[in-house]
């Protein structure tokens, strides 16, 4: 079995086919066939991450969770009004703007393009990066103007008892 | 066809469809079908028996032919 490859060049007289060594690397029929099920081995092992963070956002990955968070009073946010606020952690900034009288949106302000802080201009209803006046549809966070091209991430807000609450942050879409 | 390179056929079909459903894969979990997804993973292992299989049982017939 051992020298079995060995004989498969040539048997005769030649120069170039004549360094005989056991155990040689060779490509053979079943050698090729090796290497393909390694291939497939390799597939199955490479796409089990995939599997398994496909399972990790199927178990509630999707919703994050978060303790809702008071921004403000309904009482002291006129209409046409922006406020600044933190949400999730303390240092993801963010902006409420209410829009008419029971309509509030809520962004993370961080500009999508090199995140500066984006602020609400109350005359062109619109939000607007001071650093490369990147521009913001108000109503749905994209961006309608300048350097960015992805909108705002989304917070979810909830009114109860006179308080406006962040409840959570709306999945990003690309 | 010579009946020794049945089972290299095979395993050139099982590695194609590896390929095809590794793609699907990735493009069914960025699409957010984290189902499709899942199921593509899942026959991406299955294949890898199959294909061991296939090997097997062509390591199994020549050494009868041998």
């Amino acid at each position: 079995m051992t020298d079995k490859n060995n004989k498969i060049p040539f048997n005769e007289d030649n120069y170039t086919h004549n360094i005989n060594r056991n155990h040689e690397r060779e490509l053979d029929r079943r050698g090729f066939m090796k290497m393909l099920v390694g291939a497939a081995g390799v597939f199955a092992v490479s796409s089990l991450p995939w599997g398994v963070l496909a399972a990790k956002e199927l178990n509630g990955l999707t919703d994050k969770k978060y303790p809702k968070h008071k921004i403000t009073d309904v009482k002291s946010i006129a209409v046409g009004d922006a406020v600044d606020f933190a949400f999730p952690g303390e240092h993801d900034s963010a902006i409420l703007i209410r829009l008419a009288e029971n309509e509030y949106v809520a962004y993370q302000n961080a500009c999508t393009h090199l995140r500066c802080p984006v602020f609400w201009d109350k005359k062109v209803e619109e939000m607007i990066c001071p650093c490369h006046h990147g521009k913001f549809n108000a109503k749905t966070g994209e961006p309608i103007a300048g350097p960015p091209r992805r909108p705002l991430p989304e917070i979810q807000v909830k009114v109860e008892n006179g308080a406006i609450y962040a409840v959570r942050v709306k999945r990003y879409e690309a | 066809m010579k009946h020794k390179y049945v089972g290299v056929v095979l395993l050139l079909a099982v590695l194609m469809t590896n390929i095809i459903v590794t793609q699907y894969m990735v493009h069914q979990y960025f699409y957010e079908h984290y189902k499709n997804s899942m199921l593509a993973a899942i026959v991406n292992a299955v294949l890898f028996f199959v294909a061991f299989l296939i090997y097997k049982m062509d390591k199994k017939g020549m050494s009868a032919n041998e």
